[in-house]
């Protein structure tokens, strides 16, 4: 960060989809190819937050027949997931081999102990070497890097090094992907063409609606004159204006006098919806100046004409014919997907769980949503199952995790959310998607040969998210967390009311917590050493002690001191001490980006209220292989040595992980 | 390091002792540059920590 201000490399970060479009030009990588035949083959289906008991019992009941069947020819355990159990950690030790003290993936969020501020974990964005300025214009010469952050080698990288095809599928964590010859397309931390994870918008009349502070969308206000709406769609930051303005289009809506029904036009783009309509993907051309664009790709959905307009427009999608981000491997990969199927969800996390927390969408339009990535998904998977003769193919699906996130208040009679109704209309919506899973597991079966190892796998499982624990709060009460001023308790985000001359310890992220260390952080008052080491037992004792005086549980089922659970050569970067929650409990809503509410518990009200951010015994995931497991309690980090070993390759020294077989 | 005097109401200045006191500075003129500070720094460093948060707070797990 030396010679540039902390604001101007935030901002650099932000735009880096724009920067990157620039060097789009026509160039492509060459396809894979000269690759070399192989008799056997491994097959994995990445199921996010399958959860093993949820699996056991539906198998049981004979709701699952595939699952039972694979079970039967095969084997099924609990797989240990990593510490913490959040999915760009756990899937990180899958594709590594290595735990987080060796691909340095601790939590969805990292900080910089130079400024106390967070940052995501996975990906980031080096600055631009040099431009020109032309009057308000910046033009730079070299194209913006972004940098993928995990450490250590993805187990497709040594595949290609022993000639090993292989095709794998939205890996999260895996954004930009790691470089490789194989076919990848990235997965969860891609943003959207704003930068971010999540950014809808929604435009209504309706007044109580508006002016929400909310995360991950824009609420508009919007007037209807001569029955028409005219309004704008936010697009990224102009790179190459030199005030960095953000780009912007125009469209107009107009709504049918008489019938729940509206005409939008946008760039040239004229498409009718019904009231409760979805328009297919519409391209969108933000210009930046004469000569660049950047595309991406989003959904208009009308959720109401009258009495109030409502109109949702979904995060613009990443446009896979022409990425202005890296998110494939070869670079061709995501437009020949794209040739084939059209646009295509290329964010992340697709779904909008935000909108749902919001009441920007309901229970019946998130499920909606949620059914066109589940259906692209599966129309990829035929496609690329059709054509898997050799090598590995890993093909991951987001739904499970989605729904269990956000339906698991209608199969828990003591979520705070729980209406006897409402789960009546979607209690079966989690068991559903098992069931589709299901399905595609028979699929999955039907095409292999004897010699294809199968594996199913997720790398967590779920839990209630009944109760929140504001780890901040906690360690203000315990003298651990000072702060400026008491009466301005709860009201910042980024610790901008704590006073770190007095401030021993911290939390950033959904685990992780930190000593405000005297050499590392920029404003530390611990001494690393005896007076740290000391310090961080302590707060881990306590934390484990403490008991929620509503339910007399422990919140906090175990703190794990860093140095005890990692190995690597990352160990120094990792929090100090990770919080493993107990059943129903997580860390609060506000706590990851640096609040200190006032209370250390809160209820957990939001319809977000499934999760996994637990200690790892309590949300182990699932391990089906059509072979039998002989390893006694088989971990994330076991299966990538396992799929070396098919192969015949033997296992890198930097891998912690065994062969299940 | 220099010096320059502020006039502030007798009023006010009677508020910044009381709470001055209250959230335990040692000082009232501690009080003040300590709110100067922190003012001028949330002018200058606001536009980043909006994009900071908008950033981050899309991802469904915090809020």
């Amino acid at each position: 960060m030396k010679g540039i201000k902390r604001r101007d490399f935030i901002k650099l970060g932000l735009t880096s989809g724009a920067l990157m479009a620039l060097g789009s030009s026509s160039e492509l990588l060459t396809k894979t190819h000269g690759k070399r035949d192989t008799q056997k083959k491994v097959l994995i289906l990445g199921l996010d937050g399958m959860d093993p008991h949820l699996l056991e019992v539906w198998m049981k009941q004979g709701k699952l027949p595939a699952f039972q069947q694979l079970w039967r020819q095969g084997d099924f355990c609990r797989l240990g997931t990593s510490i913490p159990p959040q999915s760009p950690v756990a899937w990180s030790n899958f594709v590594t081999g290595m735990n987080p003290g060796g691909h340095a993936i601790f939590d969805f969020l990292h900080r910089d102990p130079e400024t106390y501020f967070p940052k995501f974990s996975g990906a980031e964005t080096l600055d631009t070497k040099s431009s020109i300025r032309i009057g308000n214009l910046v033009l730079p010469l070299l194209g913006e890097e972004v940098r993928l952050t995990r450490k250590g080698r993805a187990f497709w990288q040594t595949l290609e090094d022993y000639d090993i095809p292989a095709t794998v599928f939205k890996m999260p964590g895996n954004y930009p992907p790691a470089s490789t010859k194989q076919r990848t397309l990235s997965g969860m931390g891609t943003p959207d063409l704003i930068g971010n994870q999540n950014t809808f918008n929604y435009y209504t009349t309706e007044f109580t609606e508006i002016k929400q502070d909310i995360g991950g969308g824009a609420i508009h206000e919007v007037y209807i004159a001569e029955n028409k709406v005219e309004t704008s769609l936010p697009g990224p930051v102009n790179p190459f204006k030199k005030d960095r303005t953000e780009s912007s289009i125009d469209f107009t809506v107009f709504i049918d006098p008489v019938n729940p029904v509206a005409k939008i036009a946008i760039q040239g783009n004229e498409f009718i919806l019904k009231e409760g309509e979805w328009s297919p993907w519409i391209r969108l051309h933000f210009r930046m100046i004469p000569t660049q664009s950047i595309n991406g790709i989003c959904m208009f959905y009308l959720k109401q004409v009258r009495p109030e307009f409502k109109l949702y427009v979904s995060s613009i999608n990443i446009d896979p014919a022409t990425a202005a981000l890296p998110i494939s491997t070869p670079k061709s990969y995501a437009e020949e997907l794209e040739k084939k199927f059209g646009p295509f969800f290329t964010k992340g996390l697709p779904a909008d769980t935000k909108a749902l927390d919001n009441n920007v969408l309901d229970d019946a339009e998130f499920l909606q949503q949620d059914d066109f990535i589940l259906q692209e998904r599966l129309a990829m998977f035929e496609y690329e199952l059709q054509r898997f003769d050799s090598g590995l193919l890993f093909y991951y699906v987001s739904s499970t995790d989605q729904r269990q996130h956000m339906f698991w208040r209608h199969i828990d009679k003591y979520s705070p959310l729980y209406d006897p109704k409402q789960a009546a209309k979607y209690g079966r919506t989690i068991e559903n998607i098992y069931v589709e899973m299901d399905r595609m597991l028979a699929r999955s079966m039907e095409k292999i040969d004897k010699d294809t190892v199968l594996i199913v796998m997720s790398d967590h499982g779920f839990s209630p998210f009944r109760r929140s624990f504001n780890p901040n709060s906690w360690l203000k009460e315990y003298g651990y967390h000072k702060l400026i001023n008491e009466w301005r308790q709860g009201r910042e985000d980024l610790f901008m009311n704590t006073d770190w001359s007095k401030t021993k310890a911290y939390s950033y992220g959904l685990n992780g917590l930190y000593i405000n260390q005297k050499g590392r952080e920029s404003e530390g008052i611990v001494n690393p050493g005896a007076e740290k080491e000391a310090l961080v037992r302590e707060i881990a004792h306590k934390l484990e002690s403490f008991r929620d005086p509503q339910t007399g549980e422990r919140p906090v089922l175990r703190a794990f001191v860093a140095k005890d659970v990692y190995q690597g050569s990352y160990v120094d970067e990792a929090p100090d001490i990770i919080i493993g929650y107990n059943q129903g409990y997580r860390v609060s809503w506000s706590a990851p980006l640096g609040r200190v509410p006032k209370e250390i518990l809160e209820d957990n009200t939001e319809k977000w209220s499934g999760d996994h951010c637990m200690a790892p015994e309590i949300i182990p995931g699932i391990l089906l292989v059509n072979r039998e497991i002989k390893a006694e309690s088989p971990a994330l980090y076991d299966l990538t040595p396992t799929i070396l070993q098919v192969f015949g390759i033997e296992k890198p020294k930097e891998m912690i992980g065994k062969p299940i077989f | 390091m220099g010096k320059a005097k502020i006039k502030l109401t007798k009023d006010l200045m009677e508020k910044v002792k009381k709470y001055a006191e209250m959230a335990g500075y040692s000082s009232a003129e501690e009080f003040i540059t300590h709110c100067l500070e922190k003012e001028i720094a949330k002018l200058e460093e606001s536009d980043s920590e909006e994009e900071i948060k908008k950033k981050l707070k899309g991802l469904g797990y915090i809020s």
